[in-house]
């Protein structure tokens, strides 16, 4: 097998290939992976909104108070505004989220579901529904329509500025996506390709192999610190954008 | 390699489907009672505030109102102060004016008193004089008289006269 085949094996998505009647289900390990880490946040979650005697139960709910203090001061309001407390659930979820499905890839037999394309855009799928949804809401059919042409643009400009206004807005959502999968994705393979580096040489040379270990595994350790960083990193990244792209859409004026 | 890029879209809705169920659900069973607690908490510390604001203001007019008071009292202490001055000054001349007449009247009373016995003194000098002249003449009268007798008659008025017990 070529290191680039090993690679690809590790990162890319298993399916499980179950089949209903003729529907194939997408039932594959990053889906599986996103179900659990979904459960882990749900009962995180549950856990947090109790108010219990115990001191970790308290803890629990200080933490989630400062959590969702943090998030409503720090990104919903800066980037939407006051009207953005409505959406706060929306955002807080979103950040746990991205940073649980980040961080899962670090947990043995996990996969980083968001080093999967798909996962990713449909995130961004989610984000790009909630700029349109407030959109509408905030302005109208009409007025949504014409936040995508600037004030004071010539009439003679609007048939240019109109599409490339909505190509902005879909590339935003994509660049998203995009920004998210590269990120977590090239984290991976660099940890791979460290790993793999210690079965190269040892394939040539097993006392080479074996020195190599103790700089790769070094570089291994410095590359998975970098990995939670970027995993905090990305999921506040792709959170304050989605904030920041939709109070561009409430406050178009 | 290339599956890397090509999204599954059975992938992709399973993605939307799930994390929009997690907002759904964390919204129901999580954030909303957070966010109850957290926006509850938030307006307890804001009407705290408010309450320690209110009652900080509160005994700041309390205090300036007893600055105030205070104020006045002292004014008012020292022009009762400065009354009570006058008032000390006051009686201190007329006890000085009134001692003063009252000795006046004592020197005048001690002058009356000794001129009167000073009169007096003389009268009974004269009184005196008088009777120890008559005495005098009436033994002339009564004895045979010649110059020499005459003579020791007189010095014996003198005698009488002069001596303590005859001034009386």
């Amino acid at each position: 097998m070529e290191v680039s085949e090993t690679i690809a094996h590790h990162i890319l998505d298993h399916d499980f290939g179950v089949m209903v009647g003729t529907l194939h289900l997408p039932i594959t390990a990053h889906t599986v992976t996103m179900v659990c880490v979904s459960l882990v946040l749900l009962l995180t979650g549950i856990l947090m909104a109790r108010r219990g005697k115990s001191i970790f139960s308290r803890l629990l709910h200080t933490a989630g108070e400062e959590y969702v203090a943090f998030m409503r001061d720090g990104i919903v309001i800066p980037g939407m505004g006051v009207e953005g407390k409505q959406f706060l659930s929306y955002f807080c979820t979103l950040f746990l989220f991205i940073l649980f499905s980040n961080l899962a890839g670090l947990i043995p037999q996990m996969k980083t579901i968001t080093s999967n394309i798909s996962v990713t855009g449909g995130l961004a799928v989610c984000s790009g529904a909630l700029i349109v949804y407030c959109g509408l809401k905030f302005h109208g059919l009409w007025g949504f329509i014409k936040t995508f042409v600037p004030g004071g643009t010539p009439w003679w400009l609007v048939p240019l500025i109109f599409p490339l206004e909505v190509i902005s807005l879909l590339i935003r959502v994509c660049v998203l996506a995009i920004r998210l999968f590269a990120n977590m994705l090239s984290g991976h393979m660099v940890l791979l390709s460290l790993l793999l580096i210690i079965f190269i040489i040892g394939g040539m040379s097993k006392i080479a192999g074996t020195g190599s270990a103790i700089p790769a595994m070094g570089l291994e350790i410095f590359m998975t610190l970098l990995e939670l960083l970027v995993a905090f990193l990305q999921a506040y990244v792709f959170t304050l954008l989605t904030s920041i792209y939709v109070g561009l859409v409430i406050h178009s004026h | 390699m290339d599956k890397l890029l090509n999204p599954d879209f059975g992938v992709m809705a399973l993605t939307i489907v799930n994390f929009l169920l997690l907002v759904w659900l964390l919204h129901k069973f999580a954030w909303k009672s957070i966010i109850g607690a957290l926006e509850k908490r938030e307006k307890q510390i804001a009407d705290d505030k408010a309450a320690a604001a209110q009652a900080r203001q509160e005994a700041q007019n309390i205090k300036a109102e007893l600055d105030a008071r205070l104020q006045q009292i002292a004014q008012e202490a020292a022009k009762k102060m400065q009354e009570a001055v006058a008032v000390g000054n006051a009686q201190k001349e007329q006890l000085l004016s009134e001692t003063k007449q009252q000795a006046q009247r004592l020197i005048e009373q001690a002058k009356a008193q000794i001129e009167a016995e000073k009169n007096q003194a003389l009268a009974d000098v004269r009184e005196q004089v008088v009777s120890t002249a008559l005495l005098a003449a009436a033994k002339v009268t009564q004895q045979q008289l010649n110059a020499q007798s005459a003579e020791k008659v007189v010095d014996e008025v003198l005698r009488q006269v002069s001596s303590p017990s005859a001034r009386v």
